[in-house]
């Protein structure tokens, strides 16, 4: 099993991802922790000693409401592994801090997707993204789709995508696509034959192929980030490696209406 | 819920006739199909017999066990007060034929308010952007002015998806339930798409209403896609997406961000430009 630890809040985005995760327990077999950090403000922080403690336990009573009235809202099937853990704190370091600690296979957190790319590549490039010992699952819609797609391009190391997602969907129901995607201004996505594909692609498909998996489609797009992007609607999740800033892998995954699995080289990791 | 449906004997009325038909069984409503025309005096034949037909156009599309609508002979016509004619029948639900004299665009949001209506359908001549024949600004002046929500449709293929854009404003069942109809109706995707401002608080509420939505929605298996954009960004955003989507704008009281957003001039670029229907949601 996965063990996997999903953040909640009290917002649309942690709500879409109870329900996606919900979703893809029926594609992957998981093992779900929720957690949620409450972060009280400088000016609320009181005391020292038994008086912080207590009114830290206080606002960690107000996190435990906070997360039951969302599962109870969602009322989502997947059974929890273990109790909620709240935290008081500084949320990106309080889940750095669980991740290492609780040796998670997975991070799942929802993401309220913007025409905007730069919130998604503030969530990306932020020290909880950067730091986590873990591939990372950006939920950005509930796509009720079979499908996962292994997005390739130049510039996408061919091993990493390969053997950092088949971590995660390797032994999933979901049906494999591969997407390359080439940049091309156009007035609408166009399909090519898979021959228009780099090399990087057909490294996937012979590391997919020694790995034991069966891949349904080979599909080859050019177009713009957001054509690209709106095309990628199809799939439950896209799985990609860590894309650089201002790369046009990176737009398409911020312009990317499924959800985004994000996986880094585990050299890079332990750096 | 109540539909209006405006109808002169034009193609682009006759041309969204499947679309009432498939709308009012889906949402099991009650139908008034309403023709105008100049005369305050005599109703016009011709106009009788074309709603008629068009009526029975519409009852063709049931299968004759699923139709809820009684059937009904011309010689019931009643003039009801100066310049207005009826006719209906009482099935399940009622079907009427209306004619009044006088401006279309008056009329419409007129019968629209007498008659208490959820909904206005009308089509409208791509040739000259969103016309009416002979008279100016008729779906734009009843998109501004009915108090209700109006479906303009512009024959144009098949459309893919529906694009919902709606700010903080309160969204109503009925108006999320059009929507589902039009999504199952075109065998559409939906994006829904919140339009953020700078205040927080109006924010909070925009997340609440997309929640409402999205939950609405998935409890239908309805796959939703959801999206906030500044409100700068929306015009150029609806323009964008009038290419090839359906465009639903929820528009609010006074308070509305989008009303303030779609002035006059942008709901009549929108109509005009838009290559697909165009959808006013109240």
């Amino acid at each position: 099993m996965l063990k996997t630890l999903l953040y909640i809040n009290e917002d649309l985005a942690s709500s879409i991802a109870l329900r996606f995760t919900d979703y893809l327990s029926r594609f992957v077999n998981l093992s779900l922790f929720v957690a949620h950090v409450e972060e009280p403000d400088e000016k609320e922080q009181v005391g020292t000693g038994w008086v912080r403690r207590t009114w830290e336990d206080g606002v960690a009573s107000s996190g435990k409401r906070l997360v039951d009235r969302m599962l109870r809202t969602e009322n989502i099937n997947c059974p929890l592994a273990g109790r909620p853990k709240i935290f008081v704190g500084e949320m990106e370091r309080e889940m750095i801090f669980e991740l290492r600690n609780g040796l998670y296979k997975l991070f799942i957190k929802g993401y309220l997707d913007s025409a905007d790319p730069e919130p998604f590549y503030d969530l990306i490039s932020s020290s909880l993204c950067e730091e986590m010992s873990c591939p990372v699952l950006v939920v950005k819609n509930l796509s009720l789709s079979k499908r996962c797609a292994l997005l390739c391009a130049d510039g996408v190391d061919p091993r990493t995508l390969v053997e950092q997602s088949m971590e995660i969907v390797g032994e999933s129901s979901f049906e494999l696509d591969i997407v390359y995607f080439k940049f091309q201004e156009s007035d609408q996505v166009q399909i090519l034959d898979s021959r228009e594909g780099g090399s990087n692609l057909r490294e996937t498909e012979s590391l997919l192929a020694a790995a034991g998996k069966t891949v349904a489609n080979t599909i080859v797009l050019t177009g713009v980030p957001e054509q690209i992007g709106d095309y990628l609607k199809e799939y439950a999740l896209v799985a990609s490696t860590m894309p650089g800033r201002k790369s046009m892998h990176m737009y398409v995954l911020a312009h990317s209406l499924a959800s985004v699995l994000l996986v880094r080289d585990t050299a890079q990791k332990q750096q | 819920m109540k539909i209006l449906v405006a109808l002169d004997g034009k193609s682009y009325s006759r041309g969204i006739v499947k679309e009432v038909a498939r709308l009012s069984e889906g949402t099991l409503a009650d139908v008034v199909f309403l023709g105008i025309q100049d005369s305050k005096t005599k109703v016009s034949q011709s106009l009788q017999m074309l709603l008629h037909e068009y009526q029975q156009d519409l009852y063709s599309y049931f299968r004759p066990d699923e139709l809820p609508y009684a059937d009904f002979s011309l010689e019931k016509w009643q003039k009801i007060a100066s310049g207005d004619w009826k006719v209906s029948a009482a099935g399940m639900k009622e079907f009427t034929l209306r004619i009044r004299s006088g401006s279309v665009a008056k009329a419409v949001v007129a019968v629209a308010g007498e008659m208490e209506c959820d909904l206005v359908i009308l089509g409208c001549d791509l040739k000259c952007g969103c016309e009416w024949d002979g008279e100016i600004n008729v779906p734009l002046r009843i998109a501004e002015d009915a108090p209700c929500s109006v479906l303009v449709i512009k024959q144009s293929g098949n459309t893919q998806e529906i694009v919902s854009i709606l700010d903080q404003s309160e969204v109503h069942q009925e108006a999320m339930e059009m929507i589902n109809q039009l999504v199952t109706l075109h065998s559409a995707g939906l994006k829904i798409i919140g339009v953020q401002e700078k205040n927080e608080d109006k924010n909070d509420m925009l997340e609440q209403r997309m929640v409402e939505l999205l939950k609405y929605y998935n409890d239908r298996a309805v796959s939703a896609w959801v999206k906030v954009i500044d409100s700068a960004m929306v015009t150029d955003y609806v323009t964008e997406s009038s290419r090839k989507a359906i465009i639903a704008l929820w528009m609010g009281g006074k308070q509305s961000l989008l009303k303030r957003l779609f002035s006059h001039s942008m709901v009549d670029k929108l109509l005009s430009t838009s290559s697909s229907s165009v959808f006013i949601l109240r």
